[in-house]
């Protein structure tokens, strides 16, 4: 399923393009919200490594403004509930991805994300 | 055949195209027995889930050749204080793992952030692969998509010959039938320790070698990483058998 979690480690993988490949662009997107179990922990442990201006940015593509341009490093509850649906409860169910670099589109269908190149294309 | 460092390697071409090769005898077949293989598959090996269980809370994972993703909701007593993401080529396996988060690719390609995970598992995957090469770019695949820095990897291969699955052999000699086809011919238990384990720890090193990394054993408690030789690599923390399965854990460092 394509949820933020998962477009936060994605990028690009077409031959030759190796700079700027991320975050991929969303487009004509199908949403669902489904609600997950939240895992305070979890989301702390997990700020540190994201790619936040990506995440910011994916989010607004999809429509959630919820997050701040910065990371915040005052961590409240209510912050931490925030992120966790901005991270594991938005599932973009249909819908694109398209490199910023080389214009490359990875369809979503079905919830499923399609990283697989042409052969010709693969590096 | 093909020679890595002093190893002798039996490859197990069938076909001058690799990669129709796997399309034929893995990728199809996995497809076409998704629902049977995922309804006999649903057990986790113990030592995966050990391996899982001491992964540190917040971290995220790549489950590279997940099949029907039955280790990505591990670990069972926390669930969601780690997340593992699957990737896999069989869309009918993946609808099987829908309720987790899954990826449709090629465990040979990409698609992710250079150092993206914290860990990677790949779990009776590597020996689907039909040359040593291809087995080599799926590992360079796993050393890449970890931090270089605390980066986790646990290789499984899986050298059972259980008749009903239809595997690409891993450490099996093969012979040539009249169809063109190579099967796989006898094998003894002395030839599965002794290669599987010995080619499996070449990949890893050729791998590693490949980008530049560097192979230590076990470094010493005292003396860690800062004693060790160059700016990064890879340290095999264990290896060994769990039933008729080889298994492989090392971790990324740089210093
Ligand atoms: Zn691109």
């Amino acid at each position: 399923m394509v949820r933020l979690i998962t477009h936060n480690l994605l990028a690009c993988h077409a031959k030759g393009c190796t700079s700027n490949n991320f975050p991929l662009r969303f487009s004509n997107v199908k949403l669902a919200l489904r609600e997950a179990d939240f895992n305070p922990d979890f989301i702390r442990g997990f700020l540190p490594r994201i790619e936040w201006d990506a995440l910011v940015q994916a989010s607004r593509e999809i429509g959630d403004t919820s997050l701040p341009p910065e990371r915040p490093e005052m961590l409240d509850d209510d912050f931490l509930k925030q992120l966790h649906h901005v991270l594991l409860e938005i599932h973009v169910d249909e819908g694109s991805m398209t490199c910023p670099n080389c214009e490359h589109v990875y369809p979503i269908s079905s919830g499923i994300p399609n990283m697989l190149l042409a052969e010709h294309e693969i590096r | 055949m093909a020679t890595l460092g002093h190893a002798k390697v039996i490859t197990t071409v069938v076909d001058d195209d690799p990669a129709a090769y796997e399309q034929r005898y893995v990728h199809e077949v996995y497809d076409r027995i998704a629902y049977h293989f995922s309804s006999t598959r649903y057990k986790p090996w113990p030592l995966v889930s050990k391996f899982l269980f001491n992964i540190p809370t917040g971290w995220v994972g790549l489950d590279s050749g997940t099949g029907n993703g039955k280790y990505l909701p591990l670990p069972t007593d926390n669930p969601g204080r780690i997340w593992t993401v699957g990737l896999d080529r069989s869309p009918n396996l993946l609808s099987l793992a829908r309720t987790a988060g899954v990826v449709r690719g090629d465990v040979l390609e990409g698609g992710w952030r250079r150092g993206a995970f914290d860990y990677a598992i790949s779990i009776a995957t590597l020996h689907h692969l039909a040359t040593v090469d291809r087995r080599v770019t799926v590992v360079k695949r796993l050393f890449e998509s970890v931090s270089p820095r605390h980066g986790r990897i646990l290789i499984y291969v899986w050298a059972s010959t259980d008749g009903q699955d239809v595997f690409v052999p891993w450490v099996l000699q093969v012979s040539t039938a009249t169809d063109g086809v190579r099967h796989e011919a006898s094998r003894t238990n002395e030839d599965r320790d002794v290669r599987t384990d010995a080619r499996t720890c070449q990949i890893g090193t050729e791998a590693a070698q490949q980008m530049g990394l560097k192979v230590s054993p076990r470094l010493a408690e005292a003396e860690g990483v800062e004693e060790a030789e160059g700016k990064e690599g890879i340290e095999i923390i264990a290896s060994g058998w769990e039933r008729s399965n080889y298994y492989i854990e090392l971790w990324r460092w740089q210093k």
